[in-house]
């Protein structure tokens, strides 16, 4: 694991599809990038999704290449399992402090090979599938984990030792402390991502506390080819369900939870995930209660169509509430908004709640920049300039600004990665950290496009 | 929980550690004494054969859900596989070998 050097052009944080499309941009060209991501791989939740809408690709597949690029780029420096901990003003740019959090194992040692995993005597509930399926107290993120290195959870460690005996490299470093490194840099990328909202934010849907009520980011889960049942079956009893509803708005649009807005993309996600219920349960039915459909993306109308055509019932109603039967069957009281109000009662094997977005981050403390009603970063200038902050240097990209799909995302990313590069070149940002800043003076006789050329990398020099 | 010999130079690091941090926590012991539990009982049922999560849940006394994770923990790290399914419920059985 290369230390953290004095100098980079930019900072990135958050290794998400935005930052890995943001480090990936400003890299290439030319700029000198730390990419700094708090959990021990980078690829945030899209590496996690079974497929993405309108397409149906498999979202891992479109996600993976460009974890690998951004982790192998030579000018972007892959800090995982590290927490920005300070960003502030200092001269032209930026004083930067990052935690790095011990894993207990050398990076540079750990082949990714499993074995320490396999030997743990601990299984707990796995992060990474929302508690669905287990991994150990030592473990590798996921199957397409980059860096694909072991971390200890010392939370659920019982130090018996067996890992660091069954590791063939001994790349067991229990001595390891957390280290908090500064660095400087000229431009900072926030690319901080997403949470969903609470599962028990309504207490009426009963989500978190009943075991047959989903969420929509454990529900892709079960639909993934890796996940943790190997294929959709009920959390209570292990039973393919044969009736599924889909609550829409439930986390969204709805002010007593204190999340007003639209989060954009739930019936997107719920038609995508409804419609390859119907392709993998051959007798499955999927119903859909929902306020208004918004299919806003290019070819998204016409995936909402496809779906209903091929047997996704939608039903313009707003569910009430939530009650479990002994047997863990879920009766839905709902409103039909369609048909003058009149109220209904209807039993189902499982229900997700498609719940909204809300930011994963905030920057209290942490950056002096603004942050929006509705806890997202704020955007002055949203039209022109959407990536800028009301910090100068300090740019947004992703659902940090606010909830959209995965293509406005990357989108949005090029533009904050633009808007940095820019920025970059107006302060003249150009000591990269080939050369150490104290290093400048003495070779005063370098003209400006050296300089520049050296910050390039060399490319235009 | 038992004391396991380790090899000299990582059993001071690792000891190091487990004395700063007070030892193992009750909770860890009673999560570890727990699963030991579990496991033990569905392996001897699922020793008598192919079984249901309801079979299982019947046979081993547990809560279809709680019973379900510890399933598919085994079933992840290679002790139980899919073995047919019956009347909407999959069948786990032990790996052989």
């Amino acid at each position: 694991m290369p230390a953290i050097r004095e100098r980079y052009d930019a900072l990135v944080v958050g290794g998400g599809i935005a930052g890995m499309q943001a480090a990936l941009d400003l890299s290439e060209q030319g700029y000198e990038v730390l990419l700094v991501e708090r959990d021990p791989s980078i690829g945030g939740v899209m590496v996690g999704l079974n497929k993405v809408f309108p397409t149906l690709d498999c979202s891992s597949c479109i996600c993976t290449p460009r974890m690998a690029e951004a982790a192998h780029h030579p000018r972007i420096q892959l800090q995982t399992w590290s927490e920005v901990q300070r960003v502030e003003s200092d001269g032209d740019g930026f004083r930067v402090e990052v935690l790095r959090k011990p894993r207990y194992v050398d990076e540079d040692k750990c082949l990714g090979c499993d074995e320490c995993e396999l030997v743990c005597p601990i299984d707990v509930p796995h992060e990474f599938d929302y508690g669905l399926g287990a991994r150990r107290a030592v473990y590798i993120p996921h199957a397409n984990a980059i860096p694909h290195k072991a971390v200890v959870d010392l939370e659920h460690c019982v130090y018996c030792g067996k890992c660091e005996r069954a590791c063939p490299t001994e790349a067991f470093d229990f001595a390891q402390q957390p280290v908090v490194d500064t660095t400087r840099v000229g431009a900072v990328v926030l690319s901080t991502g997403l949470l969903i909202t609470p599962m028990g934010a309504k207490k009426e849907y009963g989500g978190g506390r009943l075991p047959n009520v989903l969420s929509p980011l454990a529900m892709e889960r079960l639909q993934s080819s890796n996940g943790p049942y190997g294929r959709v079956l009920r959390p209570s009893d292990g039973r393919v369900p044969r009736t599924i509803a889909y609550v829409q708005c439930a986390g969204s649009r709805d002010r007593s939870i204190g999340v007003p807005y639209c989060s954009r993309v739930c019936c997107m996600y719920a038609l995508k995930q409804a419609l390859l219920l119907r392709h993998s349960i051959h007798d499955v039915e999927v119903t859909l209660y929902y306020m208004d459909i918004r299919a806003f993306g290019k070819g998204y109308e016409q995936f909402y169509r496809r779906a209903v055509r091929e047997g996704v019932r939608v039903v313009k109603g707003k569910v009430a509430r939530i009650q479990e039967t002994e047997g863990h069957d879920l009766l839905l009281r709902v409103e039909r908004i369609d048909a003058d109000g009149r109220l209904e009662e209807h039993r189902y094997d499982l229900v997700v709640l498609a719940q909204g977005l809300v930011p994963a981050w905030h920057a209290d403390g942490v950056v002096d920049i603004e942050e929006a009603e509705d806890g997202f970063v704020r955007t002055p200038e949203a039209k022109l300039n959407p990536s800028f902050t009301t910090m100068e240097g300090v740019f947004v990209a992703g659902v940090a600004a606010g909830p959209k799909d995965i293509p406005d995302a990357i989108v949005e990313a090029g533009e904050a990665a633009m808007a940095a590069a820019n920025h970059l070149e107006r302060i003249r940002w150009r000591a990269g950290p080939l050369r150490a800043p104290e290093d400048e003076g003495e070779e005063g006789e370098e003209t400006e496009a050296e300089l520049a050329g050296q910050a390039l990398g060399g490319r235009w020099a | 929980m038992t004391t396991v010999p380790v090899a000299a130079k990582p059993r001071s690091a690792l000891q190091a550690l487990r004395e700063s941090r007070g030892g193992v926590s009750a909770e860890m012991k009673a999560w570890l004494k727990d699963q030991q539990d579990v496991r033990k009982r569905l392996r001897a049922a699922l020793a008598r054969g192919p079984r249901t999560v309801p079979d299982l849940a019947c046979e081993c006394g547990l809560e279809g859900g709680r019973l379900l994770w510890h399933l598919m923990a085994m079933r992840r790290y290679g002790e139980v596989t899919e073995a047919g399914e019956r009347d909407r419920y999959v069948l786990y059985a032990l790996k052989r070998g």
